[in-house]
């Protein structure tokens, strides 16, 4: 026993990695049967509901369909074409399911264990993988843009035309939708006071108010700009099949695609869960968790089923949205990163800012009650003000018509005395 | 250069056989248009060598545990940043420079420093990094033009790299070996050095600050900065936002200025595209046409 005592965090650590990877990795093949059945449930048919247990006619429900889907998507042949990059186009896939993979270092998945009582261990024991990680929030902004590498290399190393237009579009997208994303970050970041997801969580369920509700500007540029991160149907212009086959992915087959597959879905539940720590409230749910650190058995296991839960809840309201919305061209996504989304995101973020800094100023005039009203209605009203700006202006609408510059004017005038045409 | 007494081991010749031994490998692996197989493996040999060297000249760091994580991710940051400067195609060097800033991010990471090791990886290797190598891949389409293939006077720059190299060494290796003055936390300064490893290798400096406050850097524990203490980021904002206001302020100034020209020139750019000698005049042309 003492001579295990140094080696008891690194353990806690493993066993907490352990949990984390299979959890994921196990959620990520049933997800994919959960895709498929809400596919078919708004277009109206049965989805897969055969496979069953292998060898009888027992079919649960079509449960057994991401086992016999993982079988043959590794049975089949890894073939790698002659004129690709070996070295990158092997390394693409391993760089973007490690960088997803290792997001989930600095992510909360539930609040705390009651004391163990295990010398060497701190208590209680959190449910986090790095809580000495002072830097949660930037560990995940740095290790998704990682994720970038994958996508751009595994386009550029295919030397394909449809997969490098698809990296290209990849990591433009990216790139763009990461200032927004930031920007409703730092609202949160700020009202809490710290880049810990465990304490942002934490400050919801004290105060008994979500992120959601405090900040809807921010919770709704979150949303958008993490739904183009992960790159869900309206922004999954990088794999549009109609236009690039399969994007950065067309050269891929076998494992590595499975790799691809696994780490983009990866994207979805981490952007699921950083929706619900920072701005559903994560495990806190008014009148079942409680909101004190100290917890029994059963509060902490119920902590774990609320945020689980709220994370399974936000996972289909994005596969509902992949069957609700058309895809948007690319003009359209860039207008909406630049002209919408980020003064959106600036404008939460000064409001938030404004009202943290006169908080003191608010509660000493006004009282705790009003003071509290007043930093919940002000948000609104700038969230309303925003959604009217951004209907009445329309930044990010398209006019479709061909600019006519001054040349094309000249030829048109030049042709018109010819009388060549009719213009 | 190579032959090394490995018995002694002062840290000055076995400083300096590194030194040497850097230039060899640097001269004979940067690309100079005569280079072979055989040539390149002697110069990988002879920069692990010196890698070697470096590392039995260093100080040791304390807990095993801590020194073999530190070696790994600065063995990353180094080799990858020599493969950065030697490697033929501009893609690959784009790719090896992030894996050395990952490496460098690590090396932050393991020293305590989460905020600027996070920070590292957003800013370079997520944002300036991959705007280089959407570049480097939209610009070469194929093969190599010559100006990748040949480097420009390889010897010199080895030559003053691995010189800047062994001069930063020798005297951040003075630096550290003396008693420390300004930056350590108390604990390590005032404790003997026998009780000061446990609570160096034990990664919490907390406790042991407490009790080691009446020593002789008693004054100065509320301004030493201590990485490895609780609420890490707020200090470090507290510490950027007070102290070092005014660099703050006209670093964000700069970039202000610099977002402003570049909107200046994209629009000069917009206005020569369309196709008028003047730029007023096309510009009010083309909104009067629209």
């Amino acid at each position: 026993m003492n001579a295990l005592t140094p080696f008891l965090p690194t353990i806690a650590a493993l066993v907490k990695i352990g949990l984390l990877v299979g959890g994921l990795m196990t959620a990520a093949a049933y997800l994919v049967l959960v895709e498929r059945w809400m596919a078919a449930w708004v277009q109206d048919r049965k989805g897969p509901n055969r496979v069953g247990i292998p060898l009888t006619k027992i079919s649960l429900f079509g449960l057994g369909q991401p086992l016999a889907d993982g079988l043959k998507i590794i049975m089949k042949e890894d073939f790698t074409p002659r004129h690709v990059d070996k070295v990158l186009y092997t390394a693409a896939p391993l760089v973007i399911l490690a960088a997803s993979l290792a997001i989930f270092a600095a992510i909360p998945f539930g609040s705390v264990l009651p004391p163990l009582g295990i010398p060497g261990l701190p208590d209680p024991v959190p449910f986090l993988v790095a809580p000495g990680l002072d830097v949660g929030v930037l560990w995940v902004f740095a290790l998704s843009s990682i994720a970038v590498y994958g996508v751009l290399l595994g386009g550029w190393a295919s030397n394909n035309k449809y997969g490098f237009l698809g990296g290209l579009r990849s990591s433009a997208q990216l790139v763009a939708y990461e200032i927004p994303l930031g920007l409703g970050l730092l609202g949160v970041v700020l009202a809490a006071g710290s880049l810990k997801l465990d304490v942002i969580m934490n400050a919801q369920a004290e105060s008994g108010v979500w992120y959601a509700f405090a900040q809807p500007l921010g919770f709704i540029v979150f949303l958008v700009a993490s739904f183009a991160e992960a790159a869900r149907l309206p922004f999954d212009l990088p794999e549009a099949e109609q236009e690039l086959v399969g994007g950065y992915h067309t050269e891929y087959s076998g494992i590595k695609l499975l790799l691809f597959l696994v780490a983009e879905f990866l994207h979805m539940v981490t952007a699921a869960f950083l929706i619900v720590i920072m701005f559903l409230g994560g495990w806190h749910l008014w009148g079942v968790t409680g909101s004190s650190q100290e917890v029994t058995w059963l509060g902490a296991f119920l902590r774990f089923g609320v945020l689980s839960a709220k994370i399974f809840g936000v996972i289909l309201f994005f596969m509902l949205v992949r069957w609700s919305w058309p895809r948007f061209r690319f003009d359209q996504l860039m207008n909406l990163a630049w002209k919408v989304m980020l003064p959106l995101g600036i404008a939460n973020l000064v409001t938030v800012a404004t009202i943290e800094e006169f908080r003191p100023q608010l509660i000493e005039r006004f009282g705790a009650g009003p003071a509290g009203v007043i930093a919940l209605v002000a948000p609104w009203a700038v969230f309303f003000l925003g959604w009217i700006a951004a209907g009445v202006l329309t930044p990010s609408g398209t006019d479709n018509t061909p600019i006519r510059t001054h040349t094309m004017l000249d030829a048109e005038r030049s042709l018109r005395e010819q009388d060549l045409v009719e213009v | 250069m190579t032959p090394l007494p490995f018995a002694p081991l002062s840290s000055g010749p076995l400083l300096a056989g590194a030194v040497l031994a850097t230039v060899a490998s640097l001269w004979l692996l940067l690309p100079n248009g005569r280079d072979t197989a055989s040539i390149r493996w002697l110069g990988s040999l002879l920069g692990l060598a010196a890698l070697a060297a470096f590392i039995a000249a260093g100080r040791r760091l304390g807990g095993l545990g801590e020194e073999a994580v530190f070696l790994i991710v600065s063995l990353v940051a180094v080799i990858s940043a020599a493969a950065t400067i030697v490697s033929r195609s501009p893609v690959y060097a784009a790719i090896w420079f992030a894996l050395s800033l990952a490496g460098v991010a690590g090396v932050l990471l393991v020293l305590g420093a989460q905020f600027l090791g996070v920070a590292t990886i957003v800013v370079y290797a997520g944002a300036i990094l991959v705007m280089f190598l959407f570049v480097l891949m939209l610009a070469q389409p194929a093969g190599l033009a010559p100006y990748d293939r040949v480097s420009n006077e390889p010897f010199l720059s080895a030559l003053a790299g691995a010189v800047l190299l062994g001069v930063l060494s020798l005297s951040i290796g003075r630096l550290s070996a003396g008693p420390a003055t300004c930056c350590e936390p108390p604990s390590r300064t005032t404790a003997s050095p026998s009780t000061a490893t446990p609570s160096a290798t034990t990664g919490e400096p907390a406790p042991a600050a407490g009790d080691t406050a009446s020593g002789p850097a008693a004054g100065m524990t509320a301004t030493a900065v201590d990485p490895l203490a609780e609420n890490h980021v707020a200090r470090l904002g507290g510490e950027l936002f007070g102290r070092h206001l005014v660099a703050v302020e006209a670093a964000g100034v700069l970039l202000l200025v610099a977002l402003i020209g570049a909107i200046a020139v994209v629009s000069r750019g917009e206005a020569a595209l369309a196709g008028d000698t003047t730029t007023t005049r096309s510009a009010a042309g083309r909104s009067a046409t629209r």
